[in-house]
This record gives C-alpha cells, sequence and structure tokens, in this order.
C-alpha cells in the first residue's frame, strides 16, 4: 500500500510540458489522417458520402472495434496476440448452439452468450498461463491457442451448420437504435469499458508499464505475472464477444467466423498508434485506427478497386505504420528479431 | 509484504541463468529422433499394414512440400527471426507456376522458384533496413500474397493442362523412394553443406545467439538475414512446384493450411524459436514427426478435428522444451 500510493502519486502530479506537446502531435495524426482520407473518399466519390454508406462503414467496424479493444491491452504490454481466429471460431459455435437453433433443443438467450464469451476468456487464460508459467513467447503460445479453439470449434460444429433462430441475437444485426445497429452500439459500449479499465484501473495502468518497463515494475515489487494473465483473459473476452457478434451477422455459427480479424486488429491498432514493442497507444488510439481501416477499406471498393486487395492494403498499411513508428528510434535500435 | 515479492523474481532471474542440466539438453536433443521412431512403432502396433513399402511411400511423398517449407524458414528461425508467409508464399506461386506454364514451358519452375527467392529477399531487407520485426513484415506480406494470387487468379484454382513440366517429380527413384522426396533430402544436404563448408555456418550462430555481438565481431548480419529471407522465399517456391504436381493446379489457397504444421515441424525438431540452435536436419526430423502424426491420427480412431487441437500443444510444448531461456529474461 505504502509502496504503490506514493507512485500513483507522482504519476499524476508531475506534469511536463514538454514531452506532452510531442505525444499530443503524435496523437493527433491518426484523427487527422483519418478526417483527409474521409474528405478525399468524399470527393471521389458519389456513393461513399451518403449517410447508409456512414451506417455500412459503422457496422462494417463494430466487431473489429471489439476485437481491437481486446488486442490493444495485450499490445500496450508489448506482446502480441494471434488467437483471435480460434477464440472466435469457439465462441462463435459455441453460441450458436447454446441459444435456440437448428441442431438442439437449447434456448439460454443472454446466459448462451456469456457462457460462449467464457470459453473464450478462458482460452486467452490459457494463452497468458503459458506465457507466464513456460515462458513461451506470446506470439507462440496464442498462435498454439488459436488452434486449439479452431479444433475446438471444429469438433462442436460436427459437420452440421448450426442456424440460429434466437430473436434476441438475430435482432443485434438488424434492429437499429438512432440510425445504428445494437452490433454497432455494443462496440461502442466494449471501448467505453475498455477505455474506463485502461484509465482507471489498476490493470490498465500496470498494462501501460509493463510495456514501458517491466524490470523496472518487477524491481518495484509488483507481481507482473498475474496481470499478464489477466490482461490476456480480458482480451480473449472481447475476442468471444467479436466471436458471437459476427454469429448473429450471418445468423450461424461459423468455424472460420474469426478469420483475418488477428491481422486487421493489430493492423488497426498499429495505425491508431499504439506501439508493437508497448507502453504506448490505448483504446481509443486504436478505435481511430479501426475507423480509418475500415474507411479505406470502404472507400476502396466504392471506388472500384477489386474487394481481393483488401488483405493487400491492410498488409502494406502495418508494414508502412510500423516503419513509420520506428524511424525515429532507428538509429538506437539495432537489434530487431 | 515488499521482502518477499521482491525476493520473488530475483530468484526467478537466477533460476533461469543456469539453463537446464545437461543430461537433460541432451535428451532434449534427440528427442525428434526418438519421436519418431516412438511414433512409426505404436503406429504399426495400431495398424499392422502401416509399416508396408506402400504406405511409407505414401507418408514420405506428402512429406516433400513440407519438409522444404520447414526447412527454408528454419534458417530464418535461426537467425532469430520467423518468417509466417511461407505458406501464403507457396499458394501465391502455384498460381504464378499455373499462369506461367503455357508461356515458359519447361523453365517455369526454375522462374517460379527465382521469383519468390526474389520476393523473401524484398522480404528481407524491408526486416533488415526499416527495422520492422520480422514477424510483423511476414504477417504483412502473408496478408498481401494472398490478396495477390486472389487478385491474379480471380479467386480460383488455375487448372493445368500440360503436365509434362512436372511429371518429374511424381516418379520414383529405384521404383520405391518418391523423387519429391528425394529432392527434398536434396535441398537440406545441399543446405547443410553449403552452411558446414563455409564460413555462413557460424555467421547465422553468432546472429541467432547473440546479434550485438555478432554485429561488433564484424559478421554481416544484414546480409546474413536477408539471405536467409531469400532461401526461405525460394524454398516456398519449390514445395509449390511439388503441391502443382500433385494436384495439376494452382490454387490462392491451396497451401494457406501448411502454416501451422511447418511452424510445428520446425520447433519438434528442436530447434530453438530464440535463435542460434538448431539445424535443418532436425527440421526434416521435424516434418516426418508432423506427418506421421497427420497420417497416423485417422488410423488409430481419432477424429481429424483433433489435428488442431494437437498442433497447437505441440507447438507450445516443444517451444518451451527448446526456448533458449538464458537469454531473454523478459518473455514478451
Amino acid at each position: 500500500m505504502t509502496l504503490t500510493s506514493p507512485a500513483e502519486h507522482v504519476d499524476t502530479v508531475v506534469a511536463r510540458p514538454q514531452p506532452r506537446r510531442g505525444v499530443s502531435f503524435r496523437d493527433a495524426g491518426p484523427p487527422i489522417a483519418l478526417v483527409v482520407i474521409f474528405l478525399a473518399f468524399s470527393v471521389l466519390s458519389d456513393d461513399f458520402r451518403t449517410f447508409t454508406n456512414v451506417q455500412n462503414i459503422m457496422d462494417t467496424a463494430a466487431v473489429l472495434a471489439v476485437v481491437t479493444c481486446g488486442i490493444t491491452f495485450v499490445l500496450m504490454m508489448g506482446s502480441i496476440d494471434l488467437s483471435a481466429p480460434g477464440l472466435m471460431g469457439a465462441s462463435a459455435i459455441a453460441v450458436a448452439l447454446l441459444v435456440a437453433n437448428n441442431r438442439n433443443g437449447n434456448d439460454l438467450g443472454l446466459l448462451g452468450v456469456l457462457v460462449a464469451v467464457a470459453i473464450a476468456a478462458a482460452l486467452g487464460c490459457l494463452s497468458g498461463l503459458a506465457l507466464v508459467l513456460l515462458k513461451v513467447p506470446s506470439f507462440m503460445t496464442t498462435l498454439g491457442v488459436s488452434a486449439v479453439g479452431l479444433g475446438l470449434a471444429t469438433l462442436m460444429f460436427n459437420g452440421v451448420q448450426p442456424n440460429i433462430t434466437d430473436k434476441m441475437l438475430a435482432s443485434w444485426a438488424v434492429e437499429r437504435f438512432l440510425g445504428f445497429s445494437y452490433l454497432t452500439w455494443i462496440a461502442v459500449a466494449c471501448i467505453l469499458v475498455g477505455w474506463l479499465v485502461q484509465r482507471y484501473s489498476r490493470l490498465g495502468r500496470y498494462a501501460y508499464a509493463i510495456g514501458g518497463a517491466e524490470e523496472v515494475l518487477s524491481l518495484s515489487g509488483i507481481r507482473v505475472k498475474p496481470y499478464k494473465v489477466a490482461v490476456f483473459t480480458m482480451a480473449g473476452a472481447f475476442y468471444g464477444l467479436a466471436g458471437v457478434m459476427v454469429t448473429s451477422q450471418l445468423s450461424a455459427g461459423l468455424v472460420q467466423a474469426g478469420r483475418g480479424f488477428d491481422f486487421q486488429a493489430i493492423t488497426a491498432a498499429v495505425v491508431g498508434g499504439t506501439l508493437l514493442t508497448g507502453g504506448r497507444g490505448g483504446v481509443l488510439h486504436s478505435t481511430v485506427g479501426v475507423l480509418l481501416v475500415t474507411v479505406v477499406i470502404n472507400g476502396l471498393v466504392q471506388i472500384g478497386v477489386s474487394p481481393y486487395w483488401q488483405g493487400g492494403v491492410q498488409g502494406l498499411i502495418v508494414v508502412v505504420a510500423v516503419a513509420a513508428a520506428v524511424l525515429p528510434q532507428r538509429r538506437r535500435n539495432q537489434v530487431v528479431k | 509484504m515488499s521482502t518477499p515479492v521482491l525476493a520473488t523474481p530475483a530468484a526467478d532471474v537466477g533460476h533461469a541463468d543456469k539453463g537446464g542440466p545437461t543430461l537433460g539438453q541432451r535428451l532434449t536433443s534427440f528427442m525428434p529422433l526418438i519421436a519418431l521412431v516412438a511414433l512409426l512403432a505404436a503406429l504399426s502396433i495400431a495398424d499392422p499394414d502401416f509399416l508396408t513399402q506402400r504406405s511409407l511411400t505414401a507418408v514420405v511423398r506428402t512429406s516433400a512440400p513440407l519438409v522444404v517449407l520447414a526447412v527454408g524458414a528454419t534458417l530464418v528461425v535461426l537467425c532469430g527471426g520467423i518468417d509466417l508467409s511461407i505458406a501464403a508464399l507457396t499458394s501465391l506461386s502455384t498460381v504464378f507456376f499455373a499462369l506461367w506454364l503455357p508461356d515458359l514451358g519447361g523453365l517455369t519452375t526454375l522462374a517460379v522458384i527465382a521469383a519468390t527467392a526474389c520476393i523473401g529477399a524484398v522480404q528481407g531487407l524491408t526486416h533488415v533496413l526499416l527495422r520492422i520485426p520480422s514477424f510483423i513484415v511476414t504477417l504483412g506480406g502473408m496478408s498481401i500474397f494472398s490478396a495477390v494470387a486472389l487478385v491474379i487468379s480471380d479467386a480460383g484454382p488455375v487448372r493445368i493442362t500440360d503436365r509434362a513440366a512436372t511429371e518429374w517429380l511424381t516418379l520414383y527413384v529405384g521404383g520405391y523412394v518418391p523423387m519429391a522426396f528425394v529432392v527434398a533430402v536434396i535441398v537440406v544436404a545441399a543446405i547443410a553443406l553449403v552452411l558446414r563448408l563455409t564460413p555462413i555456418q557460424s555467421w547465422i550462430t553468432a546472429t541467432g545467439y547473440s546479434e550485438p555481438a555478432a554485429r561488433l565481431a564484424g559478421t554481416p548480419v544484414d546480409l546474413v538475414k536477408v539471405a536467409a529471407f531469400t532461401v526461405s522465399g525460394a524454398c516456398a517456391g519449390l514445395a509449390s512446384v511439388m503441391l502443382v504436381s500433385r494436384n495439376f493446379s494452382g490454387s490462392p489457397t491451396m497451401a494457406d493450411n501448411l502454416l501451422l504444421p511447418a511452424v510445428a515441424a520446425i520447433v519438434v525438431g528442436g530447434t530453438a524459436i530464440t535463435g542460434g540452435h538448431g539445424s535443418v536436419w532436425r527440421s526434416l526430423v521435424g516434418a516426418l514427426v508432423i506427418t506421421l502424426l497427420r497420417v497416423g491420427l485417422p488410423i488409430v480412431g481419432v477424429p481429424s478435428a483433433w489435428e488442431q487441437i494437437l498442433y497447437g500443444a505441440i507447438i507450445v510444448a516443444a517451444v518451451a522444451l527448446t526456448l533458449d531461456r538464458s537469454k531473454v529474461l523478459i518473455i514478451k
């Protein structure tokens, strides 16, 4: 107690105007880019600047926003998470089998959603545990856990696609409130929760600190490991909810529900200004990144670029964004793995 | 309250510094071969017909593309990086092969391998010059290659009518050993020989074990890394020719499910993911182990859905066993 409170005190009191200004300029980059790109596409395409298309963009961005919320905390710690496809697949199939569906007599409703999210959170916890107990690098544990999740999903899928008949879950993707679908509002709620956790909870604060200087943190007598496991568990819960949202969009549980979302989420977070080395960025940064990526892809399709290029554009964006982020420190980091 | 908390990490670090005992290490280093023999024995007990010339031929024939992929990526892992783009690059080059075959004829194989080697070199240069972590470069590459493959193939398989160009890979040496596997072993032997006879072996090992030290000692670290990515790319090209010779078509997603087995083959072989320790021969054994598992699961009566779960568990377990803990005190 006595150890932590002065540290927090110092953290809030010491206000350094000089670096703050630099950071705020850096933070302003992605939002400015978002506005510029949005205006550019609006000029180029008539279809782009309609309210229906803005609704489309928001609906498309919803799932990615939830996934990115989870991955942001992992990236803030300086770890990496490739487990989204597996966890989303497992939760998508699980929720499709637990709510009213054509495969069995279950009709758990919201409880089913909670169970699916819990399954994904448990898998996320598994990758966290493998990281801290077996000391396996996170990109390997999450690659492994993703395969486990896909395997579980395939086992539950069992050859027959579960179509959902649950009214509540199906309405999420269709019903609108203030012009936007329920899924969009769920994503907004997730971003709010993520931001509150990041800003006000010990978990969020420590996630930053672990990314910034893990050695210092453990030498200061803070047990880092439980927080790492907790961050991976929370990320898993976010992926689980995203899997449920995909099931609601498709009205069916698919093993491939999360295909490509790991890479998209990393792209969005990095574009938003989260550093892969950890210690910088946040949920709001990543949200801007999500919108940026979604607007670019939607805009390119609207001006007539083949949708197959989608992945290629993301690949380019992420490499360029990471390169731009590490450019200032190029001389310092001689060793890059 | 604060004393025990402080003591725990300190004790932890001390423990990690010592590393494992030599006996344990020696046992772990023979583990891939032991696993291979144990698997063969278990499968022949489960199904007495398994240990016949026909099924063994089929196993080594299936394993050939995986061996080539894993061996190429092993060089990158030995340098301390990772190549996640190999499977997507292989898919892309199956499409290249199918599209170029009518124009280039017999030269297509060489053209595809040259093209993928160039693509690998570009990835290596991006990694080295822009100082981007290798897994991000190759993750980006994976996404880009899949997109290019989808666009140039119109998202569907491209059929091959002229089968003469790949016929040599479907032959059998001495009537028993599939040519594809012979080629794979020749590739492994050639890489191993080049490494042994030139200073490259020590350059790679030095880069993998300690990059700053290697740099200070005058090792051309950047060049070694680019070369590793180039070989990895070329191997992806060769693997794609092997796949085409079996499937008679090129497809933008044909090899996508080979990434996990290839990574598993490398780590099961005992190459440390942290770099430095390992060899290409180990990956050959690792690829055979993975292929046996893949072929063997249905024989034992395990549904194929368990295959994925098994890969996941194997990767995590094998990395945990082979990781060089003395080097990385903080695991991200």
